[in-house]
């Protein structure tokens, strides 16, 4: 970083209005094209995240991922996609405002305190789900669906975030870069070279967010494209070509030996038929025959019980760098009348669940949560606080290989293909 | 694309004729008339249109590039925002935003081959910081509607498809005049199909009432646009490329020259 003002180096008491709204406070991390610092916006009061857009090396101007992201986001107004409140230059820089975010989806599947009840699974996926719809009917595919470009408002909503790989595919015959997704997300046409996709590749890597709900683990963690389709086949079977007429003809298409599936079943043991069933739709090979994001929100599994978790009721990791304490004390008037069952029987289930836990740390997290509202408990019942899989982590120490994110070659052939910043001279 | 026109930020920024045909009160005080405003604006689109060749752009970028201008001027005024700059920026902007990025290096030298005129020639840190002024005029809303692929559609629709290149040479000219600010895309399109079918004595009439649009809306828009060709004695329909020799070279630079702050 070359950049003569940072963050960091500012003192936060020093409190200097950014360009004349914003207060800036201290520094979020370092975002995909440039450093993300949190602030107040002294016109709403709320807490915003700024993001400052280095400007693209070699005299290219903004950035172009950068701007392929505002373009999308000043046409995508959804309560499931992150919202771009403002942008503007300031010392020669480009500067993004979009709401602040507590957490994210990566997040809370990680956190070995939370415990997700399928309701809270359902929850998560039917607000992913609902966020691609609403980009697949303006014709956007998002491109990047992973649990860390999902982020988590502090009102429990989930939204679609990163949309610097996105884009509209509204020209029938434009060939895009199949080099899009962190690995683990990618569907097989990608990975077997299509420049030909639609919505069905967000749709594929929703459902492998579905999966890794379930599980708690990431579903498919391929090592290599070869291994990733290797993965895949492992869990689904491989391919016959009546399945999918087109895989042959695709440009890295590469026969692999055959291997009949093992059942959806004994993949996820605890999921509910009709979770089964919304897998296997939406892990179909042909991209034509795949499920939509449309058709998927009105699959049974969203209307059959439990009843998705409203979103202010679902667990969720502490927000970063804030201590408990700090959380809305109002959090019972924002959730409404939500018990259903009486108080009693409430006491018992929430006892229950600390025993289930079996972590005395947790209980002031977890009691204080249930006190004042208990999430989801009294809709779904007792079982609706059972972990849909066993935690692979905390039962057998089994430790998950680090999420691969795009990796170098990825990067630069990206670059080369979307970007085209001259990279290397 | 087609499918979400209703729902984008391009339909809600529409405007009306009069709010367009305004000189920003600066330009006006440098004695600047609404004529010359107009002059100068067809002359930027063929200025784009000509280093668009150059650099070889699809006419979709050239398009977007027009209308990122022309809104621009909506808002800020020429003597803030020098035409000779903002035209090659809407270019590059356009680029990028349409994902086939032309590199500021290439516009500059392009600029400095084509015009003799050195009020032209600027440096790819002007284009770098007139993007910037730019996106904020433009309020960050870079996604453009083109008339372009409904054209295509309707002909197709219509059994037409015979008329494509007559009526797409008259979309390419509807971006001299304001049309993309003030009507849908696709009516622009229509009323283009309908000068076309006039002209090739095409009997459209049971077509036309099929679609269920405002018959008077195209009318009125086909109107303008031959209006348009007629204000500038323009022989219409024969080699539309070279319509433009009209505005003279004086007529244009006495006008830009008001716009030079005095020393």
């Amino acid at each position: 970083m070359t950049g003569s003002f940072s963050a960091v180096e500012e003192d936060p008491s020093q409190s200097k209005l950014v360009a004349d709204r914003y207060l800036k406070r201290e520094l979020l991390g370092e975002g995909t094209y440039g450093v993300v610092f949190k602030a107040i916006d002294t016109k709403s009061g709320k807490t915003v995240a700024i993001k400052r857009i280095r400007l693209g090396k070699h005299k290219e101007g903004v950035n172009f991922t950068a701007l392929r992201e505002i373009k999308l986001l000043k046409e995508l107004k959804d309560p499931n996609i992150i919202e771009l409140i403002d942008a503007f230059p300031y010392k020669g820089n480009l500067h993004l405002v979009f709401e602040f975010m507590e957490s994210d989806l990566e997040a809370v599947i990680r956190d070995r305190n939370i415990v997700l009840s399928p309701g809270d699974i359902k929850s998560y996926l039917q607000m992913t789900l609902k966020g691609l719809a609403y980009c697949h009917k303006k014709w956007v595919l998002h491109r990047d669906m992973k649990p860390n470009n999902l982020l988590i408002a502090a009102d429990g909503q989930l939204k679609l975030a990163d949309f610097g790989l996105a884009r509209i595919f509204g020209s029938p015959d434009r060939r895009f870069t199949h080099q899009v997704f962190a690995r683990w997300y990618r569907a097989p046409e990608l990975l077997f070279g299509t420049k030909q996709y639609g919505p069905g590749v967000d749709v594929w890597a929703a459902g492998c967010i579905f999966a890794e709900l379930l599980l708690r683990r990431p579903f498919l963690q391929g090592s290599s494209d070869i291994d990733q389709l290797g993965k895949i086949f492992a869990a689904f079977g491989t391919p016959k070509p009546f399945q999918w007429p087109e895989m042959v003809y695709l440009p890295d298409y590469v026969e692999y030996q055959y291997v009949s599936p093992p059942s959806l079943r004994s993949l996820f043991p605890m999921a509910s038929d009709d979770a089964l069933d919304l897998i296997s739709k939406m892990f179909t090979y042909d991209p034509k025959a795949r499920i939509s994001t449309q058709q998927a929100l009105e699959h049974r599994y969203f209307s059959s019980i439990p009843a998705p978790t409203k979103p202010a009721l679902l667990p969720r990791p502490p927000p970063k760098g804030e201590s408990l304490n700090e959380k809305p004390l109002d959090l019972n008037l924002e959730c409404g009348p939500v018990v259903l069952s009486p108080p009693r029987k409430l006491r018992r289930v929430t006892v229950n669940h600390v025993g289930f836990e079996g972590d005395t740390h947790n209980n002031t997290v977890r009691g204080d949560v249930n006190d004042k509202a208990p999430r989801g408990v009294a809709e779904s019942g007792l079982s609706g606080l059972m972990p849909m899989s066993i935690d692979l982590e905390a039962v057998f120490g089994y430790t998950a290989a680090p999420r691969p994110k795009l990796n170098s070659v990825d990067r630069s052939h990206l670059k080369r293909k979307l970007d085209l910043e001259p990279e290397f001279k | 694309m087609a499918a979400n026109f209703w729902t984008s930020s391009h339909y809600k920024q529409l405007v009306e004729q009069d709010k367009i045909d305004v000189v920003h009160p600066i330009d006006k005080e440098r004695g600047l008339t609404l004529e010359e405003f107009k002059l100068i604006k067809i002359h930027m689109t063929n200025h784009i249109w000509r280093l668009a060749q150059h650099v070889k752009v699809r006419q979709r970028v050239i398009a977007t590039a027009v209308t990122y201008f022309r809104r621009v001027y909506t808002r800020k005024s020429l003597t803030e925002y020098d035409p000779r700059l903002v035209t090659p920026t809407c270019l590059y902007l356009a680029s990028k935003a349409e994902e086939s990025t032309v590199q500021a290096r290439l516009l500059v030298f392009y600029i400095k081959k084509m015009c003799s005129d050195e009020k032209y020639r600027c440096e790819i840190k002007d284009i770098l910081e007139m993007e910037m002024k730019l996106l904020e005029a433009l309020d960050y809303y870079l996604v453009v509607f083109h008339p372009y692929r409904p054209l295509l559609q309707l002909l197709q629709d219509a059994g037409m498809t015979d008329l494509t290149h007559i009526s797409w040479g008259l979309v390419n000219d509807t971006y001299k005049m304001d049309l993309i600010l003030i009507h849908p895309p696709y009516m622009i399109a229509l009323a283009c199909i309908y000068i076309a079918s006039v002209l090739k004595d095409k009997e459209t009439t049971a077509w036309f009432e099929e679609l269920r649009v405002d018959m008077n809306v195209v009318k009125n828009i086909a109107i303008e646009i031959l209006d348009f060709y007629d204000f500038y004695r323009v022989e219409a329909f024969k080699g539309m490329a070279e319509s433009f020799k009209g505005i003279s070279d004086e007529k244009i630079n006495a006008a830009l020259h008001k716009l030079t702050p005095k020393p």
